[in-house]
């Protein structure tokens, strides 16, 4: 089966964090294979939202955070001494809950994560190249300079916020609920393009919405009061859950 | 959610109403105080007429009385009251039947006087006793003093006067010297149209003469208020007559300072905010820099005057200079700049800040691409409304010790200055009646350019608002 000879990308070992005195996440282990999709679910406040923004360091933009423990991206420990989380950011792109482009021109949008990591080349080339692989290149081309991002739809700006991610080519794409602002349509047009995707990048998405999970996953993790409940193949999680806890979330007896 | 909408309706319309009143009520009083002011009028008059006045008192002889009375005080060369042959010295007796007993009048019957940009009025003047009866001498012939006429003008001549006649009385006053002659004559012109009985001695014998000068003349005085203005604000100042002052020194002098004090506080004021809102670590030091900054928001313009009295006029050596000006102003606006531009910072969304980071960016390509480019309407809005605090603030340059008065527009940094609120005080606290016209004028620019300076700031948030929450 193709879930089992996946190799870890991004790997956490006992990692914990805090928010001041209260603890967000307690001890997490989970793998993160190559160029597949990793789902992490869970009810709100779970923790999983927090995990996500720990693999790229979001977190260390609030006051009064602490981590132990280790997450480990190709051999490196990204909380190690001395390593900038600037760099950490460049490898492992992130896609939030809110649409968020920059109030710029589309174009400018894509670019600038290229021109602020000094890419020499062909911008133009990039740019189409990043929005063709967002399923966005069709539907901006002609405004590529005229309109902001401000101007797109939802679906769109958030597809534009892919692109942007893509741009940098990012070895992980990780999404916050990335379809929780947006119509059944632009959700599914956004759930086609991960599964596209995953081709490419490894892929981990936060969602609170299971059939999401369930349809463009291949793993999953369910966490629960910041503790990691069960990881494993979708598939399984789905149908054999070996946690009761587990069990109970997906068939709905709470969250 | 419904009630929370009307709520929030209520107080629309309460702050919309107390905003519409409060300014047309300023509009109101603006009009009516311009449409008061004199110094417009007077100023025009000076333009048009091309004299200016000033006031003079004298007792009348016998009396208890005293006459108060106006004097030309200078006559612009090549001007209408040149040509009718008004000079420095004469008397200004009447202007279109309004006594003038004091300079404004004057300019009164000029604002009254229906019609366009240029008006004539009759004007009655006074010439000097030696123009109108011609050469007078003081003597003291026969024990007491007495006034000789030596050389009789022609109109005296005409009236029967010869060289060598003692003026006793003139209009009923006895005549004691030429001031008095002078004197008489004045009251006397105060009835036009009344021929005036002169009392002479001539070879021992005592005669009356009626004399009746014609002293009236036509003087067009120019009205283009306009022009005024612009005359006012590019005049140098003058200390001595209000028709005179001029703006032009404490107009320099404001900008001069306000431009110091940008120069060091605007990037200062920015750097500041940038910092605390976007670099800063939660701790003790940064939380009692805020606190500090804070209350220095508050702090009193005199004692900001005092810092900048004893740290950079004395201690740094810089005097009463535009240097210091500015410096002080620069620490009166600095926490005003600053927590404007936090403000604006902070109204600056989280989710952008975490895109820019998301996809490498560095702390400062953050803050340099998009949090300042969205937060800089806001952080203008900010700059302009602490620029005109600073533009209408007199009290800490006052202890500074900016010079009140000035006559001269500053040359460099080190030069002495006044700016316009101290000229205005310094206007303010003068007797004459024209020079509280003259302050009411300068209020008139000063507000204005405050007025226009808070509308940029308003055009600009509506510009930011429209961009990029629109």
């Amino acid at each position: 089966m193709r879930e089992h000879e996946a190799l870890p990308v991004l790997s956490t070992r006992a990692f914990s964090l805090w928010y001041g005195v209260h603890q967000a996440l307690i001890e997490v282990n989970l793998d993160i294979a190559e160029r597949q999709v990793t789902a992490i679910i869970g009810p709100s406040g779970c923790g999983k939202s927090t995990l996500i923004r720990a693999f790229n360091r979001l977190n260390d933009l609030i006051p009064g955070v602490r981590t132990s423990g280790e997450i480990v991206f190709r051999g490196e420990r990204i909380y190690g001494r001395g390593v900038d989380p600037v760099n950490v950011r460049r490898y492992i792109g992130m896609v939030f809950q809110k649409p968020n482009p920059f109030p710029k021109s589309v174009f400018e949008n894509v670019a600038f994560g290229l021109r602020i990591n000094g890419f020499r080349g062909n911008l133009a080339e990039r740019v189409k190249l990043a929005l063709d692989k967002a399923a966005l290149w069709d539907e901006v081309k002609d405004d590529l300079h005229r309109k902001t991002g401000y101007d797109l739809s939802g679906g769109q700006q958030q597809r534009l916020c892919i692109a942007r991610a893509l741009a940098v080519n990012p070895e992980v794409l990780l999404m916050d609920e990335p379809c929780s602002a947006l119509d059944p349509t632009a959700t599914a047009k956004i759930e086609d393009l991960i599964r596209e995707l995953a081709s490419s990048v490894t892929v981990a998405i936060v969602t609170h919405n299971m059939q999401q999970a369930a349809r463009v996953s291949d793993f999953t993790a369910f966490m629960l009061l910041g503790e990691l409940v069960e990881f494993g193949p979708t598939r399984e999680i789905f149908t054999r859950p070996t946690d009761s806890r587990t069990e109970a979330y997906i068939t709905g007896r709470f969250g | 959610m419904r009630g929370r909408r009307t709520l929030g309706w209520v107080f629309a319309l309460l702050a919309g109403t107390a905003l519409g009143v409060s300014l047309l009520v300023l509009i109101v009083l603006i009009v009516i105080t311009t449409l008061q002011t004199g110094p417009i009028t007077s100023m025009r008059a000076v333009s048009g007429a091309g004299i200016s006045l000033s006031l003079r008192s004298m007792d009348v002889p016998g009396t208890r009385d005293s006459l108060a009375y106006v004097t030309i005080a200078q006559v612009e060369g090549g001007s209408p009251a040149a040509g009718l042959g008004i000079s420095r010295g004469d008397a200004l007796i009447e202007v279109a039947g309004v006594a003038v007993d004091r300079p404004g009048r004057a300019w009164d019957a000029v604002g009254e006087a229906a019609g366009g940009r240029e008006v004539t009025l009759p004007v009655v003047w006074m010439p000097r006793s030696e123009v109108t009866l011609g050469t007078l001498r003081a003597t003291s012939t026969g024990g007491g003093p007495r006034v000789l006429i030596s050389t009789p003008s022609a109109a005296a001549q005409a009236a029967g006067l010869l060289t060598g006649d003692l003026l006793v009385t003139a209009a009923g006053i006895p005549i004691t010297g030429t001031r008095q002659a002078w004197e008489a004559l004045v009251v006397a012109a105060r009835t036009q149209g009344t021929p005036i009985e002169l009392t002479l001695e001539r070879e021992g014998e005592r005669q009356v003469l009626l004399w009746n000068p014609s002293l009236q003349a036509e003087l067009p005085f120019l009205r283009d208020p306009l022009r005024a203005w612009w005359t006012f604000l590019t005049t140098l100042n003058e200390p001595r007559y209000p028709e005179r002052a001029g703006l032009l020194p404490a107009f320099a002098g404001s900008v001069y300072v306000v431009l110091v004090m940008a120069v060091v506080a605007f990037p200062l004021g920015i750097a500041g905010a940038v910092y605390l809102e976007e670099y800063a670590p939660t701790n003790l030091m940064t939380r009692i820099i805020e606190v500090l900054v804070a209350n220095l928001a508050g702090t009193p313009s005199a004692v900001v005057g005092i810092i900048g009295l004893e740290v950079f006029a004395r201690a740094l050596g810089a005097g009463r200079s535009i240097l210091a000006g500015g410096l002080t102003l620069s620490i009166l606006i600095l926490p005003m700049l600053i927590v404007a531009a936090r403000e604006a910072l902070r109204a600056v969304p989280q989710t952008l800040r975490e895109a820019a980071l998301a996809v490498g960016a560095t702390r400062w390509e953050t803050v340099r691409h998009h949090v300042l480019p969205y937060a800089l309407s806001g952080i203008l809005t900010g700059t302009i409304l602490s620029f005109s605090r600073a533009l209408g603030d007199g009290a800490s340059l006052l202890l500074l010790g900016a010079f009140l008065f000035v006559t001269y527009v500053p040359q460099g940094l080190g030069d002495s200055f006044t700016i316009v609120p101290l000229q205005i005080f310094e206007w303010a606290t003068r007797p004459q009646d024209g020079f509280a016209a003259v302050a009411a004028a300068a209020i008139l620019i000063l507000v204005t350019l405050l007025l226009v300076l808070n509308a940029v700031a308003i055009v600009l948030r509506n510009r930011f608002q429209r961009r990029w929450l629109g």
